[in-house]
């Protein structure tokens, strides 16, 4: 029979082939238990194909948890991961751009081994869903031969290479950096130095400083585009960030080069790597980001090993290679520049236009941004955009961040046919980029670590504020609101203006799925800073509380006052105050709607993530106190808001130790009143037994509180650094004596 | 191509539902999960997926290990449709009539769930049968003479004695596809029967 290896040919490229032939041998040496499964693990998610829910072979069904009983039996994929079971595969697509072939080819391979939805992430990339692994090479050799690859998609390596999509054409821009994150996506796909990581390493650059088409502030390295005479002379180069990152405990970016020429941003990020691969942890990966390691050697260490390993490396050409050609990703105009045709256009297109297009820098053209409900569009529609991107600007286009897709090189006097062509497609939403725009990450739809309905939630949102756009107040129409589905932030709550995260509460002995409500976050200035949880919602009162903090915003506002400037001059505390009504959980029996997740049909459970087996009693007192301790941690923020960070530091110690305690009095009623008995104790029950244990994260968060305990035994001095991870690693500990709690059944 | 067109396994039948039908995605999606609980439809169940806010998508997707079920609105008209991923026994034109089974099975089911309120009735005089693999089955003349008696051969069963019109999908970026209509109607259930 006919294979697509046979038939693509020389069209893949040798080396690509090759490695999509090996990858597939493997499957043979994993059948036949050659291979380990960390290995073979490892070695897939290497290649972009990655777990999916309930890929462990059991699900909940809504009144039980059931094993999916798949026909290869105990093969596996890798621990704890049925062979069988369909997976996701992530597919990078470099600063997000996209050729008309290439759209082409991600269409067919949606079509035919997925469910026809391509969904654009939050980096850029496309990922399909429901994938059989036995589809996966062909489906990687159809991408090859395209110039696509799903290399290092995922795993301990180099992510997604992200860069702004409105480089070249935006007009806030100081250049186009398209052709060095190109140069850097080339540079460190495969390379040596980035193949022994303790954890993922992600990159982005952007033109500008004051937008956020790039997010450098949130990236492991990211560099802002910036211009410096030197000798006379006008140099090209990056204000360079280092360390930052979201995840379950986010860290701003610290500057490590105001201005780093061009010509040294590729063997600095070679130089970094080396670091971060000879020093990063390798064991705990919850501890193995490269901000972990920059906060464990402190900044100026890091920054002389980095210079240390620069002056030693061995020269590349590659390093400056591409500088010979900055044009070469260079897209230009299909049509020529023309103004929009004076005309009695529907309100529906000025909608539209009001949203979705952005003037360029150059004279007359327009981007227009596709925007695509929750990051997903059907291979049909692909293929209509790829019939619109050859009408009227050519061949290429590009993925975002905030996923959605960017057309560039719109001739004015186009806008209101590809509008219409737009319409055809189901494509021209208007809203894009506004508040009604809202993004998820998959969250309990297909993630593993899902705990909350997020696209379930957001769809919900959208849907609501669409309704009523046109209606709201001009100051919160652009608004970001961002939900994920747990504390990874997968999602990017922590930089939304509002954003929310998955966390479930037992209340009155029943599970109910609850969103942390983010706010302090800025998506302006590159993720300019982060929010911090202020209080637990049912998933089924967010879309009210949402309401209720935009009237609050709008009636109270001063002036021109962003919505991130309100919170910060009223507080938290203020808010919190303004919606606490709202935290409260009627019975079952009065409303069961409570119970359910956001499009979820079945009984809300998170026997989905992972089971447990604790033994409870004292459960009033333990939800008593479980709620106290989180109060606290509220507490602490509204210190740190006011600059107090000693005292934020220490009610967020104290915030740990309340739940720790009331787990403990769960195993053993009689512990007393004394701090050291209490930690022991809780220490011995919950921590060697593994009760609070995550099933992913394993001991990580009663890591926070042991240290948490030693430092203020050791009286540590507190800093606004050190008093804002405590409270984000609290708030961590208290959700999993919260999840703990849960599982005690 | 004769060989390879014999080979092909990706197989999808789509029953599309009567004209003015506006069917409750929500209800579609619980009636999934009931489905998957209570094991309604051949293959082994394991997740639904709501694709209701993309226009013209899967709608509502029954993710089973063997092919899917999906309340689908591709090309504006909804249906019930049932593809295969994972090969299936018999020669073609029995694993085409399996897949056509498992669509009106569907159908029927959806036809006659309760909670739905009738809201859910496929026309029973069109539907659209697709190859999704362009490896063995692309959307070209050469498919459609391979594939044409296969497809014949499950109208012939489906509308005993009536004639069915073929309109193959000319767009060479689109699958494979034939859109039939037939010149007389039946019901789900009599369709179900014959096969």
């Amino acid at each position: 029979m006919t294979t697509w290896k046979e038939t693509l040919g020389t069209s893949i490229p040798p080396v690509l082939g090759h490695e999509i032939d090996s990858y597939e041998e493997a499957f043979e040496g994993k059948r036949e238990g050659r291979i380990e499964s960390t290995v073979f693990a490892e070695m897939r998610l290497r290649r972009g194909v990655y777990g999916q829910r309930y890929d462990n072979g059991q699900r909940y069904d809504g009144e039980e948890t059931r094993a999916l009983n798949y026909p290869c039996g105990d093969l596996e994929k890798g621990p704890d991961t049925v062979w069988d079971a369909p997976g996701m595969m992530r597919i990078k697509i470099p600063w997000g751009g996209m050729s008309t072939a290439q759209m082409e080819a991600l269409a067919e391979v949606a079509e035919e081994y997925s469910d026809g939805i391509l969904h654009i992430t939050t980096r850029q990339d496309v990922q399909l869903h429901f994938v059989h692994i036995e589809d996966t090479p062909d489906l990687m050799r159809r991408l090859a031969a395209v110039g696509i690859t799903t290399r290092e998609a995922c795993g301990n390596v180099v992510r997604n290479v992200t860069g702004c999509p409105r480089s070249g054409v935006c007009s806030t821009e100081t250049f186009d950096v398209t052709p060095y994150t190109q140069a850097i996506h080339e540079f460190v796909l495969g390379h040596p130095d980035g193949q022994n990581f303790g954890r993922k390493f992600k990159i982005a650059l952007s033109g500008c400083d004051t937008q956020s088409c790039g997010l450098i502030r949130i990236h492991d390295v990211g560099g802002i585009a910036r211009t410096r005479e030197i000798d006379g002379e006008l140099k090209r180069g990056f204000e360079v960030y280092v360390a930052g990152g979201l995840g379950a405990v986010p860290y701003q970016a610290q500057l490590f080069e105001e201005f780093m020429p061009e010509e040294e941003i590729l063997p600095t990020i070679q130089a970094i790597g080396r670091v971060f691969a000879r020093l990063g942890e390798k064991r705990n990966r919850m501890r193995a980001r490269l901000k972990f390691l920059v906060k464990k050697l402190g900044f100026d260490e890091f920054k002389r090993l980095v210079l240390e390993e620069r002056a030693v490396l061995d020269e590349d050409h590659r390093w400056t290679a591409f500088l010979a050609d900055l044009h070469e990703w260079d897209d230009k105009p299909l049509k020529p520049a023309a103004p929009l045709p004076e005309g009695d256009y529907p309100a529906e297109f000025a909608a539209w236009r009001q949203d979705s297009v952005i003037p360029q820098r150059q004279e007359g053209y327009a981007m227009v941004t596709v925007g695509l409900p929750l990051g997903d569009l059907t291979s049909v529609q692909m293929r209509g955009l790829i019939e619109l991107v050859r009408k009227y600007t050519g061949d290429t286009c590009r993925s975002t961040i905030e996923q959605d897709i960017l057309l560039r090189w719109v001739s004015l006097s186009d806008l209101y046919d590809v509008y219409k062509d737009l319409a055809a497609l189901g494509l021209a939403r208007a809203a894009t980029g506004t508040i009604a725009d809202a993004t998820a990450c998959p969250g309990t739809d297909t993630c593993k670590l899902g705990i909350s309905a997020s696209r379930g939630l957001i769809g919900e949102l959208n849907a609501r504020l669409s309704a009523k756009l046109e209606t709201l107040d001009p100051a919160v129409r652009n608004i970001r609101v961002k939900a994920s589905g747990c504390f990874n932030s997968c999602g990017q709550h922590h930089v939304a203006d509002i954003g929310f995260w998955g966390v479930s509460r037992k209340i009155r002995g029943q599970l109910v799925p609850h969103f942390q409500l983010v706010l302090g976050g800025q998506w302006a200035n590159n993720g300019g800073s982060y929010g911090l949880a202020i209080v637990a919602i049912p998933s089924k009162n967010v879309p009210e509380v949402l309401d209720r903090v935009l009237d609050h915003y709008v009636a109270d506002r001063q002036g021109d006052e962003s919505f991130h400037d309100y919170v910060t001059r009223i507080g938290k505390k203020a808010v919190r105050e303004q919606v606490k009504d709202l935290t409260e959980v009627p019975d079952f029996e009065q409303d069961s709607s409570y119970y359910f997740d956001w499009g979820d049909y079945r009984r809300y459970t998170v026997a989905d993530i992972g089971k447990g087996e604790c033994a409870g009693e004292v459960v009033e007192s333990t939800e008593f106190d479980l709620q106290a301790s989180e109060r606290e941690v509220f507490e602490a923020q509204t210190l740190l808001d006011s600059a107090d960070v000693s005292g934020a530091a220490d009610i967020a110690y104290r915030a740990m130790f309340l739940a720790a305690k009331a787990l403990t009095r769960t195993q053993n009623p009689a512990v007393g009143e004394d701090s050291e008995v209490i930690v022991g104790e809780f220490r011995t029950r919950l921590y060697d037994t593994e009760l609070i244990f995550d099933k992913y994260a394993k001991g990580k968060f009663a890591d926070y509180f042991f240290r948490a305990h030693d430092e203020v035994q050791e009286k540590v001095p507190a800093s606004a650094d050190l008093a804002r991870t405590r409270i984000e690693e609290a708030q961590l500990f208290v959700e999993a004596a919260h999840a703990c709690f849960d599982r005690m059944g | 191509m004769g060989h390879s067109i014999e080979e092909l396994q990706r197989i999808g039948v789509k029953f599309y539902l009567a004209e003015g039908a506006e069917p409750n995605l929500s209800k579609v999606i619980a009636a999934f999960h009931r489905w998957i609980r209570n094991s309604s439809v051949e293959g082994l169940l394991i997740d639904v997926a709501d694709y209701a806010h993309v226009p013209e998508g899967p709608g509502a997707l029954l993710v089973a290990h063997e092919g899917n079920y999906a309340l689908d609105f591709a090309g504006g008209r909804p249906g019930v449709v049932y593809y295969r991923k994972h090969a299936a026994d018999g020669d073609l034109a029995a694993r085409l009539r399996s897949a056509a089974r498992n669509a009106l099975q569907a159908a029927s089911l959806l036809e006659n769930d309760p909670e739905l309120e009738g809201a859910i009735e496929i026309g029973g005089d069109e539907l659209q049968i697709f190859a999704n693999d362009r490896l063995l089955a692309p959307n070209s003349d050469e498919t459609e003479a391979g594939f044409r008696p296969v497809v014949d051969t499950l109208l012939d069963a489906l509308f005993p004695g009536v004639a069915c019109k073929h309109c193959r999908d000319q767009n060479p970026g689109e699958r494979f596809n034939i859109d039939i209509k037939a010149s007389q109607k039946s019901d789900a259930k009599t369709l179900l029967a014959r096969l």
